[in-house]
């Protein structure tokens, strides 16, 4: 019963790990936009990143 | 236990007398093996042995105090042989001023001799006397038998409370002897010492519901409650069959990750240096060169280096498809801080980053950066690079650990049971139910089974 159970357990997990390697998959999210129009190409400016007005770290010890 | 085996030719023939005391019958079954019988009618214990059948020892208690679970001349098959249950005693212990008591059977077959059965809280044990004596251990607390270590269990003085039947020993009410228990589960080694004389046995836990099916009797045997001494544990096979195939499944795993790190392509698909100057005012952000993302979906792993010193650069990215319009949006820093003070030298960050998307679908893409920092830093130069179906390392630490979660925890359950189990002895806890004795026990198995166990 056990064996059975960890048998089709490893196996599940093995194939998993293969099939995220194989697909890329990573444990970071990324923020992902639709449609982003072809003009930002001839004027980048015109992109607003969701990232944009970032509170930066300026400090040191 | 089995059905088979030698039977006694013939029906024993019982031997009817009556109690000096009360009159009641008395049923003898034993063919003058037993030393004293107690009288069902008034418990008084009689010399078997002596054909007037002298009162030893009166003692008051309701009839029908302590029934026996299994009636006194009831017929069973143990081990291929039929016994019959002649006798039935209650013994007690105090510990820490709380009493324990159990049952003993006494069963004779007239080829076979005597043969014991005792239960507590529905746990039984089938007994019998040992052939030959233990080995005591160096240190006193654990005992060899036929190759095989007991581990002292517990020592108390067991009182006899209650008696019934026929025994082959001169037995008392109110008689004390000196019990110790070693155990090896599923068998148990006891000793009992009374003055000089120690006499040893060795018990094997039964099932209760085995012998209501060897004796016939009717309804369910009760139900056993908590851990018993030398009840075997019924997780240990499995803790030793996960170690074993958490151990196959592991190496399978390294050698996935050795598989897949020879295969991936890792494969370099855009790289250029840029430059901010943080006194220029106006738009900064641009897009880079188009370039192409080939073969199947995977991960692109994008690395800024940037020669920040004491100061920081945060890049907006967004890495877009040319063909769909998706655009990946993320930022990133680098920021680099070092220096002195009363403590000595530290730094914080450094001048290089990576980050991981995840599935990217083949195609053309470029890059929107739009690079910030505090102004009048100057000049700061920085590094793109962006390499496609890199391994993640990550993935191979979560299926390891994936693989140990189910392992770790039948163990844990198992060392539950033997804490449970040990809870109850002199001692109070495992000798083994610390982590440490349970990685052991766990890598023991391993190694077991690794020089060709059965499993």
């Amino acid at each position: 019963m056990i064996r059975s159970f960890f048998l089709i357990y490893g196996i599940a997990v093995l194939a998993g790990v293969s099939f995220a390697e194989y697909r890329g998959w990573s444990l970071n999210r990324v923020d992902e936009v639709p449609n982003v129009p072809k003009s930002v190409r001839d004027n980048p400016g015109s992109y607003r990143s969701v990232y944009g007005y970032y509170h930066h770290y300026t400090g040191g010890k | 236990m089995s059905d088979q085996g030698p039977v006694p030719a013939g029906t024993p023939q019982l031997k009817s007398l009556n109690c000096p005391n009360c009159g009641a019958t008395l049923t003898l079954r034993t063919f003058g093996q037993a030393v004293t019988v107690v009288c069902a009618g008034c418990h008084s214990i009689l010399d078997a042995q002596d054909p007037r059948l002298k009162i030893l020892q009166t003692f008051q208690v309701a009839t029908g105090e302590d029934r026996p679970l299994i009636p006194l001349g009831t017929r069973g098959t143990i081990r291929g042989t039929k016994y019959e249950a002649i006798g039935f005693q209650r013994r007690s212990i105090r510990v820490d001023g709380i009493p324990y008591s159990w049952h003993e059977y006494v069963l004779f077959n007239p080829y076979q001799g005597f043969r014991y059965l005792t239960e507590y809280d529905g746990h039984w044990n089938d007994t019998s006397p040992l052939r030959s004596l233990p080995s005591l251990g160096r240190v006193g607390n654990t005992l060899t038998y036929l190759g095989e270590t007991y581990q002292h269990f517990q020592t108390a003085n067991a009182t006899t409370s209650f008696v019934l039947g026929e025994f082959p020993w001169q037995v008392r009410v109110g008689e004390s002897v000196e019990v110790s228990d070693y155990v090896s589960p599923p068998r148990v080694i006891s000793s009992e010492k009374t003055g000089n004389e120690v006499t040893w046995s060795m018990g094997e836990y039964i099932a209760g519901r085995d012998l209501w099916k060897a004796f016939q009797l009717a309804g369910d045997a009760p139900a056993p409650i908590g851990v018993f001494e030398n009840q075997p544990s019924p997780l240990r096979a499995n803790v030793r069959t996960t170690w074993t195939m958490v151990t196959v499944f592991l190496t399978l795993l390294v050698a996935l990750a050795v598989a897949v790190y020879s295969t991936a392509r890792d494969e370099p698909v855009f790289e250029d240096s840029y430059s901010y100057n943080t006194n220029v005012r106006g738009e900064a952000s641009f897009v880079t060169d188009m370039f192409e993302l080939k073969g199947h979906t995977s991960d692109v792993v994008l690395t800024t280096s940037a020669d920040v010193d004491n100061n920081w650069i945060y890049l907006n990215y967004a890495l877009i498809n040319e063909d769909t319009g998706h655009a990946y949006d993320f930022g990133r820093e680098v920021s680099y801080y070092h220096g002195h003070d009363a403590d000595g030298s530290w730094s914080e960050g450094g001048q290089k980053d990576s980050v991981t998307l995840p599935s990217v679908a083949p195609g053309h893409y470029y890059l929107r950066i739009e690079p910030e920092s505090d102004p009048h830093h100057g000049n700061i130069s920085y590094r793109v690079a962006l390499r496609r179906d890199v391994p993640q390392i990550g993935f191979f630490w979560l299926g390891g650990l994936l693989l140990l979660i189910p392992a770790l925890l039948i163990s844990w359950r198992s060392m539950n049971f033997e804490h449970l189990r040990w809870a109850e002895s002199d001692y109070g806890g495992a000798p083994s139910a610390s982590f440490l004795g349970a990685v052991e026990s766990a890598v023991s198995s391993v190694k077991d089974s690794m020089d060709g166990g059965d499993e």
